[in-house]
């Protein structure tokens, strides 16, 4: 007989010392215990998508209600901090115990606070508007150029814009319906009339409450709001009005790291402060909240899953006792029994947590989707509130991970270290 | 430390060999067990399955154990594959004492250096054939691709190519045993330890199973150690070793004997 497949594998080991066993030794490579694995999942197809489908709804589930909750917190603080950046602390003339109000001297004074950058005044008093027949009441607010800048507060315009040293105005859209002005274009331009009431407390020129009438000014820009406001510079109203004192503020911080120390002084100097920063932390605490009870559901739901994977892992071991004894006998490493366990409870978790992943956070796109679509139907505007931060994505990765090593310890470490001749013996 | 002080407690209780002295007339021996002992706790009693058995085979021997159930025979063929240990005693396999090296160094050994045949042929269910023959190739560490390929021409050799892509257990039983006997070769053993293949076989399929085993004996010199209720299996040996009740009772190699055995049956 002429066979011989082996010559070349005789020839290299004829001389191999064996002493260099464990050089020769490598054991089951990655890719073949991976192998083995896949097959054993394909080969239990039913209770591999029974375990698999439970693993996969459970982080479903979590994905689904959490992604929800970030993406709602995600257009919360969006909609607060549109116009209200992160970096401007707003100060106000404070409680009845303690008034204070923003002068130049109290103004220098703030700038000199560490980590402070720009500080802007703002004054506001009753003032009623009259435009041909048309007249209202509205607040008339003296603010500088800064402030508007600082307050993000965006106008349509023509050639002339609102400056420190003009007597030009910014009034609201619903002051210009108001005055029966029906467009932008019909608004801008237009010359109106004012009168005004100045109480003492703002003015360090007059001890009484004063009035002022048929003041004139020219509208340059509208700004789209439905309060009844008009806006005049700073200085018309302190040179017109004698109003030297203003009521409120906005200081900009140029170093964060400072923040908390220049919200301090502020509070320190009599100023009461308020701060998108503070209303961010009570939406995150809100928040934190909400999601540690939908943890503890999701909790639940994965116990649940765990108890389904240990139950399939236990009895694919039992079933496989004898698979374990006849590798064992030709020459598995423990270890190696041991990986193969442990990767296929990786591998169910991990194809388990990638489509729950993806499941649930299709799912909740398409719930988003359904809901802006009949809510455009009754004329609601509703936004994209579904949202999955990178370190969400990160934590997931990192517990499917979690899951696969915990529940498969037991069975792995069960089956590694069984022995060959009573695994083969199992009935 | 514990390991090696067993060891020479060993050496010094039971067995005078030292795996030095490996030649004996003309052929090398490469099978020692020497003074060899197991004890089984059941319960509250020890029972004593081997009692001071001492056996030599020698390269390209044919050997069968035979006797009785419950002689000790098998027990005897796991200590000396290195499944089961003994109480007492030594066993050199190709000068190499098994039981003073550690666990992962006799996986490695019978890997290696042993074809296993065991009584009822264990699967790998989610398996191929093929796939399940190549097993020892990826317990080694090779690549799928090698030992497929491999194993492609171990069942050749075997007259099983057609069955390549079956699950093993759509097979009879003799087909089944016969890719046993594949598996057993894949990484071209030094030897083969076979507990009672052909038992749960037909006649015919049993000859057929002895035919290839006897042939991988005499064409390729690999040593057979087999354990057998057969008798008339006797014919395929060169050494017939007879177990009774724990003890080496009958220990032939002269071809005169052993053809007087057969004729006897």
């Amino acid at each position: 007989m002429n066979f011989n497949p082996f010559s070349k594998f005789i020839q290299k080991n004829k001389n191999r010392p064996k002493e260099k066993w464990k050089e020769v030794h490598m054991g089951m490579g990655f890719l073949m215990i991976l192998y083995i694995s896949l097959k054993n999942l394909k080969a239990g197809k039913i209770r591999s998508v029974l375990t698999i489908g439970g693993v996969a709804l459970g982080i479903g589930v979590i994905t689904f209600l959490l992604s929800m909750g970030f993406g709602v917190q995600k257009l919360i603080v969006e909609e607060v901090t549109k116009n209200n950046p992160l970096d401007i602390i707003d100060v106000s003339n404070g409680n009845l115990d303690s008034v204070i109000y923003l002068n130049e001297e109290s103004i220098d004074k703030i700038k000199k606070i560490d980590g402070v950058g720009k500080v802007e005044k703002k004054v506001n008093v009753g003032g009623k508007i009259i435009l041909g027949e048309s007249q209202t009441d509205a607040v008339v607010f003296g603010v500088t150029e800064g402030f508007i800048e600082l307050a993000k507060i965006t106008y349509q315009s023509k050639e002339n814009k609102f400056s420190n040293g003009e007597n030009r105005a910014i009034i609201s859209s619903r002051l210009s319906d108001l005055l029966g002005l029906k467009s932008v274009d019909e608004t801008i331009g237009k010359k109106i009339t004012y009168n005004i009431a100045v109480n003492q407390d703002i003015s360090s020129k007059f001890s009484k409450d004063k009035k002022f009438e048929n003041s004139e000014t020219e509208i340059v820009g509208v700004v789209k709001s439905d309060a009844i406001v008009i806006y005049l510079p700073f200085e018309v109203v302190k040179n017109s009005f004698e109003v030297d004192l203003a009521q409120e503020g906005k200081v900009q911080i140029n170093n964060m790291e400072k923040y908390g120390f220049a919200k301090q002084s502020l509070e320190q100097m009599g100023f009461v402060t308020e701060s998108v920063n503070d209303l961010i932390k009570d939406i995150d605490s809100f928040f934190n909240t909400v999601r540690a009870i939908l943890a503890v559901f999701g909790i639940i739901i994965m116990s649940i899953s765990v108890m389904g994977m240990l139950n399939t892992l236990s009895i694919s071991l039992l079933q496989r006792t004898k698979e374990i004894g006849i590798l064992k006998a030709l020459g598995t490493k423990r270890l190696d029994i041991f990986k193969m366990f442990i990767l296929e409870a990786i591998l169910i978790s991990f194809i388990g947590g990638i489509i729950g992943f993806l499941g649930g956070y299709g799912i909740a796109l398409l719930v988003n989707k359904v809901l802006i679509f009949f809510g455009q139907k009754v004329g609601v505007e509703l936004y994209y509130f579904v949202y999955v931060p990178n370190y969400f994505s990160g934590l997931i990765a990192g517990f499917i991970f979690f899951l696969g090593v915990i529940t498969g310890i037991m069975p792995a470490t069960r089956a590694s270290g069984i022995h060959a001749l009573e695994a083969l013996r199992y009935e | 430390m514990q390991k090696k002080i067993k060891l020479q407690w060993k050496k010094l209780q039971g067995s005078s060999y030292n795996g030095s002295d490996i030649k004996e007339g003309e052929r090398e021996v490469v099978v020692v067990a020497e003074n060899v002992f197991k004890d089984f706790i059941l319960g509250a009693s020890i029972v004593s399955v081997l009692k001071d058995v001492s056996i030599k085979v020698k390269r390209g021997d044919f050997a069968l154990l035979m006797g009785p159930s419950g002689c000790g025979k098998s027990t005897l063929l796991h200590i000396i594959y290195g499944l089961e240990e003994p109480t007492n005693g030594t066993v050199f396999v190709d000068k190499e004492d098994i039981w003073g090296h550690s666990k992962n160094w006799r996986a490695f050994f019978r890997n290696q250096y042993i074809g296993f045949i065991p009584q009822q042929a264990f699967w790998i269910k989610s398996l191929s054939v093929v796939e399940n023959i190549a097993i020892p190739g990826f317990i080694n560490g090779r690549s799928y691709r090698k030992s497929v390929e491999r194993a492609h021409k171990t069942l050749e050799v075997v007259g099983m190519e057609k069955w390549a892509r079956y699950r093993p257990f759509d097979l009879s039983g003799g087909q089944q045993q016969k890719i046993a006997l594949a598996r057993a070769l894949l990484l071209n053993p030094k030897f083969i330890i076979a507990d009672e293949p052909t038992g749960n076989l037909d006649q015919k399929s049993g000859v057929q199973l002895m035919e290839l085993i006897k042939k991988f004996n005499q064409e390729y010199g690999i040593t057979v150690l087999m354990v057998t209720h057969n008798p008339e299996q006797v014919s395929y040996a060169t050494r017939v070793i007879k177990m009774v009740d724990g003890k080496i009772v009958l220990d032939v190699d002269d071809p005169n004997e052993i053809s007087k055995m057969t004729n006897e049956f």
